[in-house]
């Protein structure tokens, strides 16, 4: 829908008498290209209209509607704006569920559901935001409930509630805990449906398949942002008071990736331009066996129903690196059995760059019967028979547990000099953030936990420090016209490269080096290459000059935010020397506490700060240059009321 | 041309029509049998809107890219590359209807892959066109295509 229509069917005739129209003329160098003789001056016209709310969202996943029906909800006329149909966020991948100590299935606690998050973020999650989100969690799914979304009930009427990987009962002590929340297999879809739909009943106003392009800071005060209608090509300054970033993850950093082809860090990326920090960015969470190319993934099963993986060589190898477990040794274990594999040069395929999941050596009524959706699968989106071939697989980039940096109210925050302070104006919530709840390794269902919480906190810090209506000087006329000629020049850019070229490559050297198998010297060609195809941002040639559903441009402007994500992920992963949670070193196996855990504490020095690593990595890059800076931020381990909650103290993570 | 001028002359027309288009939407998937589903009023995405064909093909293109999920965006990409610039106008409409109507993106695919029946209004030649695509007769491994 243009701006246009939404503000003439807006509840508030007031939304309409705000627009501003403005033309806005650039004066352009024209585009660089490798004979330096094509450069011009042109005048080119750019419509820009300027729109006002009380809040916006920048975002329609789970995290994005959460927050935005929330700030209708209390009042604030909002905006959001998303670059696809909401119901299209990639939320609606989610099948699992959300976890939440309801106790409907077995008595059951969330202090010990924050345990289990504390434990599987390694100890580097931040226990006052742990404490949150799992203290919130059975209030946060019963609204869920109350605002219609369909949950499956036990017959009594009760949320049904399954077991997930990762939760117990009694601290670890009491068995598996059964606290996932689902609504059949589209428990993301359900959310997402119901929460528009709700959030539509108030003063939200969509501004569907508009691609944010920057954040707009005036002295450091979050504004708004900045967006192009592909619909209509026009530029839209949004101004409001407090804006939440819920744009999602970057899996499509690396090649191979279970993400929709959206998600290209769009949040993270903006925050990085207007030189805030993110967080942890190294923390990806990747999952063994992806079908190559596509990314799909190939689940455990396969392996559990006999199959095995084997090198260009025939070799079944993980009976090498796991004698006993072989094929069903842990994730990570695999992962890396396979990366090293095809580092040392047996890898099928003309590239050597992957491995094969073998499948045709067990009885074809076997398969057909207990892995019916692999055979599909397999053919569908790789051309494999499983009958008759294997199917190509590697390590499948599947989470990422860093991004923007907030305090457990959902601000973003900045660290420097010693302190954290929050970034007047700006919130975020969900895979775009980091609270960080996931720490070193994410949790199963906890994620949908995360959007939902996270996204509630935000609507309800925002109504803590701000009313409705509340007035707001007027935009700089200068504001935003630095992302229009971004813009500009990335429409006109006429070098060598084809974005599709070069993303390959940024996705390549990504899975290469930043990948599961972590070692000095693959990580220092990793970041050496990386800062080479940043520069190459300058060569690209985009081939449509259009400004009306230019997927090119759209893909290219997506490619920048690739590239700013991509290099904060390989920095944080050179500079960390330790293995902690998915980020796993050849060379530095151990975790890098300030006590060795290990053993008895008692005789032990704390280490300083600067010497161990159990802190959070920040990463700010220059946009222009890519060069990235990297500090360190405490992990924050009181909870919100020790009288309530207890911290967990760190030790050696087995399960 | 004068933007100003011809949003100011449209604006009324496109209010009375943008009501019309908030409908309720009844899709749901039926995955189990004592399932609750989800009636729900959310806008419909407005196909019936008139544009150019060039551009609708050029949303579609965009839209085809950009689904939830990886197993729509590989599917509906590489059969929007093979087939939509193709297309005759009638054609377009039932692919656009196809891809822009139905809530959840897993009910497309279900469909295309015939693990659930494709709703009576969806199935036509360009529904069994997709279905013949996923089958991957020609046996390649998907990967987006490029655009150029």
């Amino acid at each position: 829908m243009s701006a246009l229509m939404k503000a003439a069917v807006s509840r508030s005739p007031a939304s309409l008498a705000s627009y501003l129209y403005r033309n806005i003329h650039v004066a352009a160098s024209g585009a660089t290209s490798k004979d330096a003789s094509v450069t011009t001056n042109m005048t080119k016209a750019y419509t820009v209209i300027d729109h006002k709310h009380d809040a916006l969202v920048i975002g329609a996943g789970g995290a994005g509607l959460r927050a935005a029906f929330g700030l209708v909800q209390e009042g604030f006329k909002t905006a959001v704006v998303t670059k696809l149909f909401p119901t299209r966020s990639h939320t609606v991948a989610a099948q699992g569920g959300i976890n939440a100590a309801l106790g409907n299935m077995e008595e059951d606690s969330w202090l010990w559901h924050m345990y289990d998050t504390v434990k599987g973020s390694d100890w580097l999650g931040d226990q006052d935001a742990i404490h949150y989100m799992t203290k919130e969690a059975p209030h946060a799914v019963i609204e869920l409930d109350n605002y219609g979304m369909p949950f499956s009930r036990t017959p009594e009427g009760k949320i049904y509630q399954r077991a997930f990987g990762g939760q117990s009962l009694k601290f670890g002590k009491g068995g598996q805990a059964h606290r996932c929340c689902a609504v059949a297999d589209r428990t993301g879809h359900s959310l997402l449906h119901t929460l528009y739909g709700q959030s539509l009943r108030y003063d939200c106003e969509y501004f569907i398949e508009y691609f944010a392009l920057d954040l707009l800071m005036e002295d450091g005060v979050c504004k708004g942002c900045i967006a192009i209608n592909l619909e209509d090509g026009t530029l839209h300054r949004f101004q409001a008071k407090n804006t939440i970033l819920a744009t999602g993850g970057t899996g499509r950093s690396y090649f191979s990736c279970t993400s929709a082809h959206t998600c290209t860090g769009d949040g993270t990326a903006m925050a990085a331009r207007v030189g805030l920090q993110n967080e942890d960015m190294e923390f990806v969470q990747f999952h063994p066996t992806g079908i190559y190319g596509a990314g799909c993934l190939m689940t455990e099963g396969c392996r559990g129903e006999g199959g095995f993986l084997v090198n260009s060589k025939g070799e079944r190898f993980m009976e090498r690196y796991a004698p006993v477990a072989k094929d069903l040794a842990s994730r990570d274990v695999v992962s890396r059995a396979m990366t090293v594999e095809i580092m040392e040069g047996r890898g099928c395929g003309p590239e050597k760059d992957h491995v094969h999941l073998q499948l045709h050596h067990l009885p074809p009524e076997q398969l057909k019967q207990r892995l019916p959706g692999i055979s599909e699968t397999a053919m569908i989106f790789a051309g494999v028979d499983v009958t008759k071939e294997p199917i190509p697989v590697l390590p499948t980039v599947h989470y990422n547990m860093g991004g923007t940096p907030t305090n457990f109210r959902g601000e973003v925050i900045t660290h420097r000099g010693g302190a954290d302070r929050v970034v007047a104006g700006l919130l975020a919530a969900g895979e775009a953030s980091c609270a960080s709840v996931h720490g070193a390794n994410r949790l199963g269902a906890n994620s949908l936990l995360d959007i939902v919480v996270f996204g509630r906190a935000c609507a309800l810090t925002v109504a803590d420090t701000a009313r409705p209506g509340d007035p707001q000087p007027p935009l700089a006329p200068t504001t935003g016209e630095a992302s229009i000629a971004n813009l500009d020049s990335i429409r006109y850019a006429n070098g060598s490269i084809s974005t599709a070229d070069l993303r390959l490559r940024m996705q390549k050297c990504m899975q290469k080096n930043a990948a599961v198998f972590r070692q000095k010297s693959t990580l220092e060609e990793g970041q050496r290459q990386i800062h080479e195809i940043y520069k190459q941002i300058k060569d690209v040639k985009v081939s449509d000059r259009s400004l009306i559903w230019n997927s090119d441009l759209v893909e290219t402007l997506e490619l920048q935010n690739l590239l700013i994500n991509s290099v904060q992920i390989v920095e944080g992963a050179l500079a960390r020397e330790e293995s902690r949670g998915a980020h796993a070193r050849e060379d530095f196996k151990t975790r890098r506490d300030e006590y060795d855990y290990s053993k008895p504490l008692e005789g032990q020095s704390k280490l300083p700060f600067e010497q161990h690593w159990r802190k959070h990595t920040l990463a700010e890059t220059d946009p222009a240059t890519g060069d990235t800076r990297l500090t360190y931020r405490p992990v924050i381990d009181r909870t919100l009321d020790a009288a309530e909650c207890s911290t967990v103290p760190p030790v050696i993570r087995t399960y | 041309m004068n933007l100003i001028k011809m949003l100011h002359t449209r604006t009324l027309n496109l209010s009375y029509n943008a009501l019309k288009n908030v409908q309720k939407v009844a899709f749901s998937s039926n995955t189990t049998n004592n399932m609750d589903t989800t009636y729900m009023e959310i806008p419909l995405y407005d196909v019936e809107k008139q544009q150019p064909l060039e551009k609708r093909k050029a949303r579609l293109h965009y839209q085809s890219r950009k689904r939830g999920m990886l197993e729509n965006d590989l599917l509906l990409s590489t059969f929007a590359k093979k087939y939509l610039n193709g297309f005759n106008e009638k054609q377009t409409m039932m692919y656009d209807r196809l891809i822009n109507s139905p809530s959840n993106d897993w009910d497309i695919f279900y469909w295309i892959v015939e693990k659930k029946p494709t709703p009576k209004e969806f199935d036509n030649e360009i529904m069994n066109l997709l279905k013949k695509h996923a089958k991957n007769e020609d046996k390649i491994a998907l990967r987006q295509p490029d655009l150029h």
